[in-house]
C-alpha cells in the first residue's frame, strides 16, 4: 500500500495542476442561464457570507455564554474540588469531539441548515474557550479576593469585582481569536451539509463547475482575512 | 468585645501555633501586637477574624464564639470585622471610588446585592463611601485607578475601604510593612483617628515596637504562641524587647535592628 501511495506522489504535481487549471479563471459571470444547474457564484456570494458570518457570530456568542459559565466555575482557586473538577473534565471532552460529528449529530436533532451548525461551533467553543477561561482566572493576585471576602462579599460579588476586572480583557481577545477560528470552521461543516459558504462549494464541486468552486473559495479566503485583520486589530487595542 | 479563652491553634501536625490561656479585648481599645516573625501575629488576627477555627477553646468576638456559632451568628461577625492587609490588596484596575464601595458588598440584602454584580450601589453605599473616602484624604484621587497610586495612598484606599464597612472591630495585618517608612507614621496616625472616630476596636500587628509604643494604647507580645507581655507603652523596656526577640534580628525602640550573636547594628 505504502508502495502505491509513493508512485501517486510522483504523478501529484501533474494532477494538481491540472485540477488548479480546471478552476482557471474563476467565475465572475452574472448573468441568469436555463443551461446551468445553479446559479453563477457571485450572485449567492453575498448571501452565503451572510449565513457564514451569522453562524460564527452566534456560534461564538453561545460558546462565550456558556465558557463565561463553566470557566468561572471550573476555575480551582474559585470553587471546591467537587465543582471544578468534573467540570474540567466536561470541557475536556466538549473540546474532544470533532466539530463536524457534533453537526452531523444535531443535522439529526434539529434537521438542516444553518441551526445544526451553529449548536456545533457553540458547543466546541465552550469546550475551548471554557478551559482558557478558567486558566485566566487562576492567575489571578488571590489577595483581593480574600479581601473582599473579609469585606462580606459573597461568591459572585467576588467574581464580579476581584476576578472580573483581572480577566476580562484576556477574555473578550481570547473570544475574538476563536470567533476568527470558527468563520474557518463554519466554511469546513458546509461540506458536510450545514448551510453556507462551504455548502456551495461543494455543490460547485459536485456539479463539476470547478470555476465557480474557484470564486467561492478566494470569498472565503478573503473573509477569512477581513475579520482576521479586524480581529487583529481590536485584540491589540485591548492590551 | 474580644475575649479569648483556653485557646489553642494548630496548623495540622505541626506544634500548635497559638496557645492562649486568657486574653480580653475591650471595645475601642488600640492594641498592637508585636514579636518576632513566626510567633502568631497573622494567626492571632485571623482567629479573631474567624479565618481559622481553634483545636478547642472559645473566641467570643461581639458576643458570639466563632468557634461554635452557627452561619448565621458567624457572618453576622465576619460583616463588621474589618481587615486592612500588609500588601492592600486592591483591585488595581478599578478607581478609588469602586474599591471603596466593594467595602460595602457585604451590608446589603438579597437585592442590594444582585444590583451591586451590575454595578449598582444604594445612596447610603455611596455616602458611605465619599464619607470614607474624603477621611483618609484621598478626595482628589476619587476616580483614579488603583495601579496609579502610590504605596502609602494604596494603603489609604484599604483603610477607607475597612471603614465603608461601618465596622466595630478594625484588624490590620502589619499595615505599614510594605509602605514607606518616611509616610509609616502618618498612616498610623489616620488609622487610630479612624478608629477613635468611630468608636471601633482597633488590633494592629506592627513589626516596629517604637511605632507601637507610639500609637497603641496597650501592648501585646506574641512569642512562639504565647503571650509573654501584657502592658502598657511607657512599661516596654529594652530589656523586655531582647527577650521577646530573643532568637531574631531586635528592632529596639530607637528604630535599630541588630542581629543576635553578631554584636552589629544599623539604623532602620
Amino acid at each position: 500500500m505504502m508502495e502505491e501511495s509513493l508512485i501517486n506522489l510522483t504523478d501529484a504535481p501533474r494532477l494538481m495542476a491540472d485540477f488548479l487549471g480546471r478552476m482557471f479563471p474563476p467565475d465572475l459571470s452574472w448573468s441568469l442561464s436555463q443551461k446551468r444547474p445553479f446559479d453563477p457564484p457571485l450572485r449567492i456570494a453575498g448571501a452565503m457570507v451572510a449565513i457564514t458570518l451569522q453562524i460564527s457570530l452566534l456560534g461564538t456568542a453561545g460558546g462565550m455564554v456558556g465558557a463565561l459559565i463553566l470557566g468561572f466555575l471550573g476555575a480551582e482557586n474559585l470553587t471546591p474540588h467537587w465543582v471544578h473538577h468534573p467540570i474540567k473534565i466536561a470541557l475536556a471532552l466538549l473540546r474532544s469531539i470533532p466539530v463536524i460529528l457534533l453537526a452531523m449529530l444535531f443535522f439529526v436533532a434539529v434537521g438542516l441548515g444553518a441551526l445544526p451548525g451553529m449548536l456545533a461551533i457553540s458547543i466546541h467553543s465552550i469546550g475551548m474557550l471554557g478551559k482558557l477561561f478558567a486558566e485566566a482566572c487562576e492567575e489571578v493576585d488571590p489577595g483581593v479576593w480574600e479581601a473582599m471576602d473579609s469585606a462580606g462579599a459573597n461568591w459572585l460579588q467576588k467574581v464580579r469585582y476581584a476576578i472580573w476586572p483581572q480577566v476580562s480583557a484576556q477574555i473578550f481577545s481570547l473570544t475574538l481569536f476563536r470567533l476568527d477560528m470558527n468563520i474557518r470552521e463554519s466554511a469546513v461543516l458546509g461540506f458536510v451539509g450545514v448551510a453556507g459558504l462551504g455548502l456551495w462549494i461543494e455543490n460547485y464541486r459536485r456539479a463539476i463547475d470547478y470555476q465557480s468552486v474557484a470564486t467561492l473559495v478566494i470569498v472565503t479566503m478573503l473573509l477569512v482575512l477581513i475579520v482576521d485583520q479586524i480581529s487583529f486589530h481590536i485584540r491589540r487595542r485591548l492590551r | 468585645m474580644i475575649r479569648i479563652e483556653y485557646l489553642e491553634v494548630q496548623y495540622g501536625r505541626q506544634p500548635p501555633a497559638l496557645t492562649i490561656e486568657q486574653l480580653s479585648i475591650k471595645r475601642g481599645e488600640c492594641v498592637a501586637i508585636i514579636g518576632p516573625s513566626g510567633a502568631g501575629k497573622s494567626t492571632l488576627l485571623r482567629t479573631i477574624k474567624g479565618y481559622v477555627r481553634p483545636v478547642h477553646g472559645k473566641v467570643e468576638v461581639m458576643g458570639v464564639n466563632l468557634a461554635t456559632a452557627g452561619r448565621r451568628d458567624r457572618m453576622r461577625v465576619h460583616r463588621k470585622v474589618g481587615v486592612i492587609y500588609q500588601q492592600f490588596h486592591l483591585a488595581r484596575r478599578l478607581t478609588v471610588l469602586q474599591n471603596v464601595l466593594c467595602g460595602r458588598l457585604g451590608q446589603a440584602r438579597f437585592w442590594g446585592r444582585l444590583g451591586s454584580l451590575v454595578g449598582w450601589f444604594s445612596v447610603e453605599d455611596r455616602r458611605q463611601a465619599w464619607s470614607a473616602i474624603c477621611e483618609v484624604g484621598l478626595r482628589p484621587q476619587v476616580h483614579q485607578r488603583g495601579d496609579t497610586l502610590s504605596g502609602g495612598e494604596q494603603q489609604r484606599v484599604a483603610v477607607a475601604r475597612a471603614v465603608a464597612q461601618q465596622p466595630v472591630i478594625i484588624l490590620a495585618d502589619e499595615p505599614v510593612s510594605s509602605v514607606d517608612p518616611a509616610w509609616a507614621e502618618d498612616l498610623l496616625a489616620l488609622l487610630t483617628d479612624v478608629q477613635t472616630h468611630h468608636q471601633a476596636t482597633l488590633v494592629m500587628s506592627l513589626h516596629q515596637p517604637q511605632l507601637a509604643r507610639r500609637f497603641a494604647h496597650r501592648i501585646i507580645g506574641l512569642r512562639q504562641g504565647r503571650v509573654v507581655l501584657d502592658c502598657d507603652p511607657a512599661s516596654l523596656t529594652e530589656v523586655g524587647l531582647k527577650e521577646l526577640y530573643r532568637g531574631s534580628d531586635v528592632i529596639s525602640l530607637d528604630g535599630t535592628t541588630s542581629r543576635p550573636g553578631t554584636g552589629r547594628t544599623r539604623t532602620a
